[in-house]
């Protein structure tokens, strides 16, 4: 079974993007960023969403965002990247060796992936280019791009 | 012969502000034992009297700043500090180790999440002291300096009515005397109901004597050695508290 989780931040407002970028762009376009987990597991569904909570949330300064639809709204684009399968990923690591140090967790933890969400607001679709071209690393990552409604 | 009380500094992968808290916990008298978190059972805090958390970045401040040390730290000793708490036992969080306290439950309610800035911060900050009384800030002036260095050093609660709170209950020990990094009521460090937990995102540590600082013509003002920086006073206050409670 699969689930997805995002998690996003309550306390930290969108700031300029062109912070992000080596060269800026015309407009003043803004960005959050949010994490998002997708859960390979079997086993109790409420065993591994307790187990998300506890690990990964921090109640009083985030949100929790269950499933596959984007949590924030009103973005032109989202980037959405990771670590490549193979690449070494320390943080999923450290959380795996968390997940094995309990004992009986409910639920068997087949893998996870971690990705990043850039929300990018208030820029062009076709932006996206520059945002991957200066923040992705195509030797460790892979990324892809969900354009906005608008 | 005096026996002198005994402070361990835990560590965690990522720790790296333990060997010059050690070295400012032995200045004013400590006896000090730097114990990997791999290796920590619950025997191993006997007859200690301080439990430190040093400055750093634990985990690589994965997930967020604290949370994989807090998770390690309940998984592999469980409640082993609170009862070190509840027994009398002082604990003192620095900067990273001030965040695994607050993800510990050890100090009252509060995140510390990143900087209004979005920017690590790396800078001297003046402080206002509000508990006077507390063990770890008795021996301070009303205001004084330290410096700081994070990323994610906003307190934040749930309401904003809470940080209000923790003014007026005196658990907000330390203020900033400006917004520094967008913390509620500029909280720059928590203290739990006992005063024995205090938790403070500043680096006492950084600022043992006059060299320290950056205006080389600075002087304490507090009488005696005038060359020793706030930090000497913040760990001398705790070894007195420490001492006199266990005489």
């Amino acid at each position: 079974m699969r689930e997805f989780f995002e998690i996003s931040d309550r306390f930290i407002e969108a700031a300029d993007a062109n912070g992000l970028l080596y060269e800026p762009l015309d407009g003043g376009l803004t960005f959050r960023r949010t994490r998002r987990y997708e859960v390979e597991f079997e086993g109790d569904k409420s065993a591994l969403e307790s187990f998300v909570r506890k690990t990964l949330l921090d109640e009083i300064s985030q949100d929790f965002h269950e499933g596959d639809a984007p949590a924030l709204k009103g973005f032109t684009f989202v980037l959405e990247y990771g670590m490549k399968p193979g690449a070494l990923d320390l943080e999923k690591e450290a959380i795996l060796t968390y997940y094995r140090g309990i004992k009986d967790p409910g639920f068997e933890l087949k893998d996870l992936k971690i990705r990043q969400q850039l929300y990018v607001f208030d820029a062009k679709a076709t932006d996206s280019d520059r945002f991957i071209r200066d923040i992705c690393n195509g030797a460790i990552h892979n990324w892809s791009v969900i354009q906005g409604a608008n | 012969m005096e026996e002198r009380p005994c402070a361990v500094l835990l560590k965690f992968p990522g720790t790296n502000c333990d060997e010059e808290t050690a070295r400012a916990l032995e200045a004013v008298g400590f006896v000090t034992e730097v114990i990997p978190i791999s290796v920590l059972k619950p025997e191993k805090l006997v007859g200690v009297s301080l439990v430190v958390l040093s400055g750093g970045f634990s985990y690589g401040d994965y997930v967020m700043a604290g949370r994989l040390a807090r998770l390690v730290t309940e998984q592999k000793v469980g409640e082993t500090l609170k009862e070190f708490r509840d027994n009398g036992g002082y604990l003192l969080g620095i900067c990273n180790g001030f965040q695994i306290l607050t993800q510990l439950d050890l100090l009252p309610a509060g995140s510390l999440v990143e900087n209004t800035s979005g920017r690590f911060q790396c800078q001297w900050v003046t402080l206002k002291n509000r508990a006077p009384e507390s063990p770890f800030l008795s021996g301070l002036p009303e205001s004084f300096e330290f410096p700081i260095a994070h990323a994610e050093g906003r307190l934040v609660t749930t309401e904003s009515s809470e940080a209000a709170g923790y003014l007026e209950s005196g658990a907000a020990a330390l203020t900033y005397s400006t917004d520094v990094n967008g913390s509620f009521e500029q909280i720059a460090g928590l203290q739990d109901e006992s005063g024995r937990v205090f938790g403070l995102m500043p680096h006492p540590e950084r600022f043992m004597s006059q060299e320290d600082h950056y205006d080389p013509d600075w002087s304490n003002g507090q009488g005696g050695d005038e060359t020793r920086g706030s930090g000497y006073y913040l760990f001398r206050s705790l070894y007195d508290s420490v001492t006199s409670t266990s005489e």
